[in-house]
């Protein structure tokens, strides 16, 4: 069979059409649909187990609202955030502006810096359970200069979101230090060449040519590790399980008790829209403010 | 038809293929398939429950049956007892025989159980001069204190008297021994009498006075590995621990003995139910499957590996568990065992472990924190 088409134009896009629909297809399925349906269950009391769904209206939020232990977990999230995302961004930069120097050893670094990034995220938080335990690495360490920091780093109320913030900020640095690396390689060696001939030190490169010339990165590596933040999961679920007392309960752990071990789909679902909703005004407040192409 | 279970060693997934072989035997006629959930059971098996494809027998877990009792998503097993001459229920001890009934109604089979006694250190004991294990609360506490002492003069403790862990299974054991309970029939909370409060207050003190440790102090994972590496004289915990010290301080000397009494002895225990979910395609050959797992063949072979013990007194008492000098004092336990099963929603057990936790970790207060936690989690009674 021979398709014909009247112009150029629609040929292409019956073609881009074919070879769209089979991954638009299972994005329906396994994202679009779900986001829908999730949107719609946090209006029901819906629990799996029991055939009769009531409709609630806007119960589940106002219960949400009034919830302490979510309160905390929104807390908890915007502490995790404003902590992580600055730090990791600055220093997945600074990474990447030593790594894209002619420094001996320099394809080991990258790859060292690059493997936290690779690895099962329930890998690294394993092994930072040890690091973090009280006969530790990190007491050790500490005991070695001279603090004698007897405490249990993860059972400790004021210091395991802290800890879970590094161990994440060490993960996700080597992963946006290769998009900065990306970043950095198109920026024309001319502007340093004439920054030199001006009298510019390596500090005044790095903040006037590198920071301005690499902000569509930057932009890019915010939002990425603003979401990811928003969402932290797996680290809190293996270390801490959202203790002590409550003290390392994020949104997204929150989400997951009341859905899957308190039978409450609808309540789980409603405070899921909620974090849905902060990533978005987030998101777009950092569109808004801090555009990336000001340049 | 389909059975599903979850295997927390490889030890236990031999002995129940081993079991169903021996079923095989015996009912060539039965089909079944065997389908083992690794790991997030629960989640799984509610899941599965939700979308009509849960298997036609299953374990559940018995602090989480009180919900699924209310969810209605069982089947009633009464008929099945009645008509299966083999099946023997009476055999059952009374505290699990109606461990998992609603309205009256049998809604699981108690496959096995487990309680808390103490594990203590003989060769310690023998050192600092103690013959027998604390008898009541007062003797833990000296005993504890006793025990507690720096052994290689840097100052520092290295070795506990008890070890304990900042969990409320742990801390129920006290509460039912001074004669409190977490909820009464009905279901009123009993967390702000004064049996409860003094019985935390007791727990605490052991830890705030320094004659017990937790895991978390001494860097290890639970009570067992505390007091494998010779950190604690004395720990709570069930039979999971036998095994555990055999393969990993198989040189360490120790003996069991029932809990210290308060006002009176009592302790928790735990129990794995057979169920048969409500829209199993198969109930009859479910009910098989359960007849024989469960049934004095099935418990002895099960029980036999000292992975838990046995629900049936005639099983117990064919196998020499009374006599057997560790195995005996859980036995001797059952008496006085008190069932852990709380008529709330899950949510209850998180928020009461942040309770513990606040306690141990932020030094919280005993009465008014309690007094905050009844007011919570009232509002999560199941119906």
């Amino acid at each position: 069979m021979k398709l014909r088409f009247s112009s150029v134009k629609q040929e292409q896009q019956v073609w881009a059409m074919i070879f769209l629909f089979a991954p638009l297809l299972l994005l329906g399925i396994f994202v679009f649909f779900p986001i829908v349906f999730a949107f719609v269950v946090s209006f029901y009391d819906w629990n799996l187990l029991i055939p009769d769904k009531p409709f609630v209206g806007l119960a589940n939020y106002s219960e949400l609202f009034k919830d302490e232990v979510f309160i905390i977990s929104i807390k908890n999230t915007i502490i995790y955030t404003i902590g992580v995302v600055p730090t990791q961004t600055f220093a997945a930069l600074f990474l990447a502006f030593i790594m894209n120097q002619k420094i001996k050893g320099r394809t080991f670094f990258r790859i060292a810096f690059y493997i936290p990034a690779i690895t099962s995220s329930v890998v690294t938080s394993i092994i930072f359970v040890w690091i973090y335990s009280k006969p530790g690495l990190l007491n050790y360490l500490l005991a070695g200069i001279g603090i004698d920091a007897q405490i249990d780093w993860l059972t400790n109320p004021n210091t395991v979101l802290p800890s879970i913030m590094m161990l994440n900020i060490w993960t996700t640095s080597g992963f946006f230090m290769v998009s900065f690396l990306a970043g950095l390689q198109s920026i024309p060696q001319s502007l340093y060449e004439a920054a030199k001939i001006d009298g510019a030190n390596s500090w005044q490169q790095f903040w006037n040519i590198t920071v301005p010339m690499v902000r569509p990165i930057t932009f890019f590596v915010m939002v990425m590790s603003l979401i990811g933040c928003f969402q932290v999961f797996d680290q809190i679920f293996i270390m801490s399980s959202g203790g002590p007392d409550n003290a390392s309960t994020t949104m997204s752990f929150f989400v997951y008790q009341n859905s899957f071990k308190y039978f409450k789909f609808g309540f789980g679902a409603a405070s899921a829209v909620v974090l849905a909703c902060i990533i978005f005004a987030s998101t777009y407040l950092q569109k808004k403010y801090f555009p990336s192409e000001a340049y | 038809m389909r059975f599903t279970s979850w295997q927390s060693s490889p030890t236990e997934e031999k002995v129940i293929r081993s079991i169903l072989k021996g079923f095989d035997t015996k009912h060539p006629e039965t089909p079944y398939l065997y389908q083992p959930i690794p790991g997030n059971y629960s989640e799984k098996i509610q899941l599965m429950l939700g979308t009509g494809t849960a298997p036609d027998l299953f374990w559940l877990k018995g602090y989480t049956s009180p919900s699924y009792l209310s969810f209605n998503v069982l089947k009633e097993l009464d008929d099945y007892i009645a008509s299966d001459a083999s099946f023997d229920n009476e055999d059952f001890f009374p505290v699990f025989r109606n461990a998992f009934f609603k309205d009256g109604k049998c809604y699981g089979i108690a496959k096995d159980f487990n309680v808390y006694v103490l594990f203590y250190n003989s060769e310690m004991f023998e050192e600092a001069g103690l013959e027998e294990p604390p008898a009541d609360w007062e003797e833990l506490y000296t005993y504890s204190k006793q025990l507690t002492k720096d052994t290689d003069g840097d100052g520092k403790v290295d070795q506990y008297g008890l070890v304990i862990e900042p969990v409320h299974e742990m801390l129920m054991p006290f509460v039912f021994q001074n004669g409190g309970q977490f909820h009464d029939e009905a279901g009123n909370l009993g967390l702000t009498k004064p049996a409860f409060i003094e019985a935390t207050e007791f727990y605490l003190k052991l830890y705030k006075d320094g004659v017990a440790t937790i895991p978390t102090d001494v860097g290890a994972g639970w009570n067992g590995d505390v007091m494998g590496r010779q950190q604690a004289a004395m720990a709570i915990s069930g039979a999971w621990a036998i095994p555990y010290f055999k393969e990993n301080y198989p040189e360490m000397k120790y003996k069991v003995a029932v809990l210290p009494k308060g006002k009176q002895a009592a302790t928790l225990a735990f129990s794995t139910a057979f169920v048969i979910a409500k829209e199993a395609p198969y109930p009859d050959d479910a009910w098989k499957l359960l007849s024989y797992m469960a049934g004095k063949e099935g418990m002895a072979e099960w029980t036999q590996s000292g992975i838990a013990l046995p629900t049936r007194k005639s099983v117990a008492e064919e196998n020499k568990f009374y006599e057997h000098p560790i195995y005996g004092t859980f036995m001797e336990s059952v008496e006085f065992a008190h069932l852990y099963q709380i008529k709330f929603m899950e949510r209850w057990s998180d928020e009461m472990s942040a309770t513990m936790q606040a306690f141990f970790y932020r030094d919280a207060p005993v009465k008014e924190s309690l007094q905050k936690l009844e007011e919570k989690i009232s509002k999560y009674k199941l119906k």
